[in-house]
């Protein structure tokens, strides 16, 4: 685990330009945020220009847009969507039986304005998929983690609550911190620490450090869910036949889109596609516990009903992950209260559940 | 098991013979590809079928010498029914073997009670197996025996080799008899509590639908059986068999690798809560 290596510096925020292109020109492919169809989307920039800048997006439950601004959070896509991918093919058959695992390039991902709560769900996924998924592997080690430490949080984020934010404490290369036409920096890996040489900056003044510290507090203040983490695992299971599940899902439309903006969830189903030559592809694609087919065999249904299904969302980012994976599968990033069409809001979920007693 | 980009990778297998075991079911013998392992009573392999799908099937024989192994197949899906297409000779793909299969390491010396429902018979066969090659390891070995109808019977050609298996006692029953039927009639549950046997130096092995499996549990802790001493081979879907994909859960528990054969005390504070 990396810390800080260099204590806080302070330079001017134009700087950041100078960045991108440092790491355009070290040979990596720039990940960030641009604005498509009025949302910010994830995507491989070319230049520093396509980064989206002058916006701000306003988000509640079930609510997302774009308005002008100096500070943005995320959109619908998180690291997830690079590191593992949506559709993937694992290998063909020809018809022969030969298989044949593709060959793919390593590509130098360099992740840039991420906020901390997408650089925590990179290392909940780091405890799911080392070790185990190669292009995870494969991706994650080749990569820079530039991350954008969060001054205003939206209204669905509860980072602080989740331990996640507002400020990235550890595991990224570079963290900055916008304020005003400052930018307050901070190496957390040798790399980083190499990049920051890159830039006008020198160790930061008692004003900014001071200004620094008051806007992490305030962000933190704002970024709180409501309930605490020690003892929820054990307080959720307790409570695992509640009667909350059944009343928030009757506005559940069973959608997983939770799932899939999900930072976190790594559930994936295996399609075998058929091709004209004879051969079959066998692909990998993001599956979610809130599809009906999720539970579903062809004998019957481990969980027909949308509230069991929804009960085993909350209880995995809650409960079960702790056990499977030694850490909470949340990072407080509210996506899924978003991006929910519904509004379900995650948070108000937890708090009614800890409310009621066994079976409330 | 290694990474899952590999772990995922089918290896060819030829089926060596095809058996009819009901209306809707079949046995597929398949020769395991060299460097596999061979599977344990209770593990389950994944069977692909080219540019169809991968289905998990419980081991229901193993033949050690040729390294045969049989899947019992009942043709319900939409990968399942494409078995009925497949003959003696086909190529399928296998990896596996995968999960934690039953306890006979626990049970060296003490009774087995074998609760089967259905096709919950076939991952069970292999102990059934292993206790009349070994008799002298085992104690009693009691073989309760369900199904909807006499036709839905599996294996019915070799009950008479289960009966002469020294100190054994095989029961069948069926929940809806049809011409012919002399046998019992009713839900297998029912057969626990006529058992002669006591619970302290015994152990409980159950594997059939999760409702029937409820109800074997509840009769099985009526007559005195603790906890630990009851076992049970859970159903869930599967689609990588190394606990990745996620279907299988059941709580905290990935069913095809912390199982599928789980110590009912493991389970037992997920195990009553409905549609966990």
């Amino acid at each position: 685990m990396w810390v800080s290596l260099t204590g806080l510096y302070v330079g001017r925020v134009d700087s950041l330009r100078v960045l991108f292109d440092e790491l355009r020109r070290s040979g990596y492919f720039v990940v960030g945020y641009r604005v498509v169809d009025g949302v910010l989307r994830l995507g491989e920039l070319s230049s520093f220009d396509e980064l989206a800048q002058g916006v701000e997006d306003v988000q509640g439950p079930g609510r997302y847009s774009l308005i002008s601004g100096s500070f943005y959070r995320h959109g619908p896509d998180s690291p997830k969507k690079f590191l593992y991918p949506p559709y993937l093919t694992l290998f063909k058959v020809s018809s022969g039986w030969d298989v044949v695992v593709p060959v793919r390039e390593v590509r130098r991902l360099a992740f840039f304005g991420l906020k901390p709560c997408d650089l925590a769900s990179i290392k909940v996924l780091d405890r799911v998929l080392l070790g185990v998924d190669d292009y995870y592997e494969s991706l994650r080690k080749n990569m820079v983690l530039i991350v954008e430490n969060c001054t205003t949080p939206g209204n669905t984020c509860f980072c602080s609550t989740m331990n996640t934010g507002p400020r990235a404490r550890d595991s990224f290369d570079l963290a900055y911190t916008r304020l005003g036409d400052k930018l307050v920096l901070e190496a957390g890996s040798v790399l980083g620490l190499k990049l920051l040489n890159v830039l006008e900056v020198e160790p930061i003044d008692d004003a900014t450090y001071e200004r620094f510290e008051a806007t992490m507090r305030n962000a933190s203040e704002k970024a709180r869910a409501g309930f605490e983490l020690n003892g929820l695992p054990e307080e959720l299971e307790l409570r695992i036949e509640s009667k909350v599940y059944e009343k928030v899902t009757e506005k559940c439309l069973g959608c997983a889109n939770c799932n899939m903006v999900c930072p976190t969830c790594f559930c994936f189903d295996v399609l075998d596609v058929p091709l004209i030559d004879g051969s079959a592809e066998r692909v990998r694609v993001w599956d979610g516990c809130l599809n009906f087919t999720y539970g579903q065999v062809a004998g019957g249904h481990f969980r027909p009903d949308l509230w069991a299904r929804y009960r085993h969302f909350v209880l995995h980012k809650f409960a079960y992950w702790v056990k499977q994976f030694g850490t909470f599968g949340c990072v407080g990033c509210g996506r899924c209260i978003t991006w929910c069409p519904t509004g379900i809001d995650l948070r108000e979920t937890v708090r009614s559940v800890l409310r009621g007693g066994k079976s409330g | 098991m290694g990474k899952y980009m590999t772990a995922l990778t089918p290896l060819k297998a030829t089926i060596t013979r095809v058996r009819t075991e009901s209306w809707n079911v079949r046995t597929y013998y398949v020769r395991l590809p060299e460097g596999v392992e061979l599977p344990k009573p209770g593990q389950f392999n994944m069977l692909y079928v080219h540019g169809v799908g991968e289905v998990p099937i419980s081991v229901s024989d193993l033949d050690v010498e040729s390294r045969v192994v049989a899947h019992t197949v009942r043709f319900v899906g939409s990968v399942t029914k494409t078995f009925e297409l497949l003959k003696e000779g086909d190529v399928i793909g296998f990896r596996g073997p995968y999960g934690i299969g039953w306890p006979m390491d626990v049970v060296t010396g003490k009774n087995i009670v074998l609760v089967a429902g259905g096709i919950g018979l076939p991952p069970l066969r292999p102990v059934i197996r292993e206790v009349a090659k070994n008799r002298g390891m085992y104690g009693k070995l009691i073989i309760l025996y369900g199904a909807r109808t006499p036709e839905d019977l599996m294996f019915s050609y070799e009950y008479g080799d289960y009966e002469s298996i020294p100190n054994t006692e095989f029961y069948v029953t069926v929940d809806r008899p049809s011409d012919g039927w002399r046998g019992n009639v009713g839900v297998v549950t029912n057969l626990i509590k006529h058992v002669d046997v006591n619970p302290s130096d015994s152990y409980a092995f159950v594997c059939g639908p999760e409702i029937m499996m409820r109800f074997a549990v509840q009769e099985l802790l009526k007559k005195g059986f603790k906890t630990n001493k009851i076992f049970l081979s859970l159903e869930r879907r599967m689609k990588c068999g190394v606990g990745l994909c996620g279907h299988c859960q059941m709580g905290p528990y990935f069913v095809c690798k912390h199982g599928p054969v789980f110590p009912l005390w493991f389970i037992s504070r997920y195990f009553w809560v409905d549609q966990i």
